[in-house]
C-alpha cells in the first residue's frame, strides 16, 4: 500500500492545532529541523509505532534495528493504523517514535499549507507540529506521488518532464484515484503549473491493480503512481520529473515525542536517513510484498548489510 | 446531522446538479442504460436456461448450483478480474452485473415452471400437443408471474450494483458515491446512494404494478 493511505479516516477531521508555536517544539529553523537536545532521553527505552501500511512498517523495523545497535531499548508497535490514530497515540505517550512523510504530515497538521520544496517543508513542518512533537533532519529516501508514463509514450510523445505534456494537449488520457482529478497534486496542478490537458481522466484506483492495468494496457498514457512502487522499475515505466515543484517533497522523516529524542537517537537515524535511498527502500517493499519476507526480517538484514547495525 | 441531510437536500434539488454531463440527469440515463442492458443480456440468456430446465426437468442439479454460484460470486472480484484479462471497457461491468442477475432469471423461471401443474401438462399432450406446444401455450402462460417476478428482481439488483461502472473509470449513480468516498464528500456520497435506492425502489414499485395488472384475472 501507500503513504496516502496514512491520510485514512474517511471523513475524519484532523483536529490538530495548525500552528502551535510552542517553545520546546520549535528549536531550529535551518531547515533540517535539527534540534538540540531540550533535555530528551532515551534511556527509558523507546516505543516506535507504524501506521497500516508495508512501507510503513519496513521503517519503523529499521528505526529499531539502529537505535538496537546504538544500545537503547526498543519496542515496535507495528500496525497501529492512520494518522487519526497514531498521532494522538504519540502525543499521549503510547509510542515515542513514528515514521512520516514530509508532505503527507504537513497536509494532515495545516491543510493549507503550501511548502513543496523539502527544506521549506521542513520548516513548515516545525511550525505546525504541536507542543511535545519535532520532526528529526529528513532522509534521502521519500515516497512521493509520481506521473508514470511507460518507455514506448515517453518515446511516442518525447515525455521526460511534466512540462512536455502540454506540447501533446488534448491527445493523452490520465488514469488516477478519483480524488485525483479535484486535487492540486492532479489534474488541477497539472492544467495550472504545468499547461497540460488530457483527453480524457480516467478514475481508476489509487496506485493499484486498475491504474496500474490499464497504464500496461495502453488504456491510460499517464498513470499517477508512488515513487516507491515496486512495478515502476520492473516494467521500466518512466516518472516524469517535476521542475516546477509541483508534487511536495514526500521525504521521510522521523516524528519524535521531545521526551525521546537524545543525541543517540538522533544520530542513529540520521545515519540511516542518509544511507537509506528511494530505490532501497521500493527493493524492501518488494521483498515483503512480492516474497513475502517479515517487515522485520527484511530490516534487520538490511541494517545489516548496511553497516548499520553496529 | 442535521446540516448533513440539509446539505443533502440541496445537492438532490439543485438546478446546476441536474445538468450536464456529471449531473444527476446524465448519471441517471447511464446507470439506467448500464442497467437495462445488462439485464437483457441475462434474461436472453437465463430465460432459455429456466425454460428448457423446468420443461425437461433436466439439469436441475446444475440450475440449483449455477444459481447458488452466481450468487457468491464477488462482483468487485469479477470486474477485476475481467478488467485484468481483457482491459478497460464496459466489458467487465457487464460480465459481472450479466453474472449477477442469471441467477435470479434462472431460478424463477424454473420455479415457475415446475409449479405448473403436472395434470394440466398432461391434458396438453392428451389433446395432441407436441412438446413445443406445451412449453409456449400452456407452461410458459402459467409459469410467467414468476418468469416476470426473476426478471424484476434480476433488475432490482443489477440496479443497485451498477455503481460499480465507477470503480472502473465508468458513469453511471456510482461515480457520485466513489468520487464523494474519494474527496472526503460526504453529501455526494449519500446523494449518489439515496438515488441510487430511488431508483431501485421506484423500478420495483413500478413494474409489481404492472405485474398486478397483468395477472388481475388470475388467482394464484
Amino acid at each position: 500500500m501507500n503513504r496516502r493511505a496514512l491520510l485514512g479516516g474517511l471523513f475524519a477531521a484532523a483536529s490538530v492545532p495548525a500552528l502551535s508555536a510552542c517553545a520546546s517544539g520549535i528549536t531550529s529553523l535551518d531547515g533540517q529541523g535539527d534540534a538540540a537536545g531540550g533535555g530528551g532521553s532515551s534511556k527509558g527505552g523507546v516505543t516506535i509505532g507504524t501506521a497500516n501500511f508495508t512501507e510503513n512498517q519496513v521503517l519503523g523495523f529499521l528505526y529499531a534495528a539502529v537505535l538496537k545497535a546504538a544500545g537503547v531499548k526498543v519496542t515496535v508497535r507495528p500496525n497501529l493504523g492512520t494518522r487519526e490514530i497514531v498521532i494522538p497515540a504519540l502525543k499521549g505517550g503510547d509510542i515515542d517514535l513514528l515514521p512520516e512523510y514530509q508532505g503527507a504530515l504537513l497536509n494532515y497538521l495545516d491543510p493549507k499549507a503550501t511548502p513543496t520544496e523539502e527544506g521549506a517543508m521542513q520548516n513548515a513542518l516545525t511550525l505546525a507540529l504541536p507542543a511535545g512533537l519535532q520532526v528529526l533532519p529528513y532522509g534521502t529516501a521519500e515516497d512521493s506521488d509520481a506521473f508514470v508514463v511507460t518507455r514506448e509514450t515517453a518515446r511516442k510523445y518525447g515525455l521526460a518532464s511534466l512540462a512536455d505534456l502540454k506540447k501533446q494537449n488534448g491527445r493523452l488520457v490520465i488514469g488516477a484515484a478519483p480524488e485525483v482529478k479535484k486535487r492540486r497534486v492532479g489534474a488541477v496542478g497539472l492544467k495550472d503549473v504545468y499547461g497540460a490537458e488530457f483527453k480524457e481522466f480516467k478514475s481508476l484506483d489509487s496506485d493499484g491493480p486498475l491504474v496500474k492495468g490499464a497504464l500496461k494496457k495502453g488504456d491510460v498514457d499517464v498513470a499517477n503512481l508512488f515513487t516507491t512502487d515496486t512495478d515502476i522499475e520492473a516494467e521500466d515505466w518512466v516518472v516524469l520529473a517535476d521542475p516546477e515543484h509541483l508534487i511536495p517533497s514526500q521525504h521521510i522523516v522521523p516524528l519524535i515525542a521531545d521526551r525521546k529524542a537524545d543525541d543517540t537517537v538522533r544520530k542513529a537515524l540520521a545515519r540511516l536517513g542518509n544511507v537509506l535511498t528511494t530505490a532501497d527502500l521500493t527493493a524492501l517493499n518488494r521483498q515483503v510484498d512480492k516474497d513475502k519476507k517479515d517487515p522485520e526480517d527484511v530490516a534487520d538484514a538490511y541494517a545489516e548489510q548496511h553497516g548499520l547495525a553496529k | 446531522m442535521y446540516e448533513l441531510f440539509k446539505n443533502l437536500g440541496t445537492w438532490l434539488v439543485s438546478g446546476s446538479q441536474w445538468s450536464g454531463p456529471d449531473g444527476i440527469a446524465h448519471r441517471l440515463a447511464e446507470h439506467l442504460q448500464y442497467s437495462l442492458l445488462a439485464t437483457l443480456i441475462a434474461a436472453a440468456i437465463g430465460l432459455p436456461l429456466g425454460l428448457l430446465i423446468g420443461h425437461t426437468g433436466k439439469g436441475t442439479f446444475l440450475a440449483i448450483n449455477l444459481a447458488s454460484f452466481g450468487r457468491a460470486l464477488p462482483t468487485v472480484g469479477l470486474v477485476v478480474l475481467v478488467f485484468l484479462a481483457g482491459g478497460l471497457s464496459m466489458l467487465p461491468v457487464y460480465v459481472a452485473l450479466v453474472a449477477l442477475a442469471v441467477p435470479a432469471i434462472v431460478t424463477n423461471t424454473y420455479a415457475g415452471m415446475t409449479a405448473v401443474d403436472p395434470d394440466v401438462k398432461d391434458a396438453a399432450r392428451g389433446q395432441g400437443m407436441r412438446g413445443r406446444q406445451v412449453l409456449l401455450r400452456v407452461e410458459l402462460p402459467l409459469a410467467l408471474p414468476l418468469v416476470l417476478t426473476g426478471l424484476r428482481l434480476a433488475l432490482i439488483q443489477v440496479v443497485a450494483t451498477a455503481t460499480i461502472a465507477a470503480y472502473v473509470s465508468f458513469g453511471g449513480l456510482g461515480r457520485y458515491v466513489f468520487d464523494g468516498l474519494a474527496q472526503r464528500d460526504l453529501v455526494q456520497v449519500l446523494g449518489g446512494a439515496v438515488l441510487v435506492a430511488a431508483v431501485a425502489v421506484v423500478l420495483d414499485l413500478a413494474l409489481s404494478g404492472l405485474q398486478r395488472f397483468l395477472f388481475r384475472h388470475r388467482t394464484a
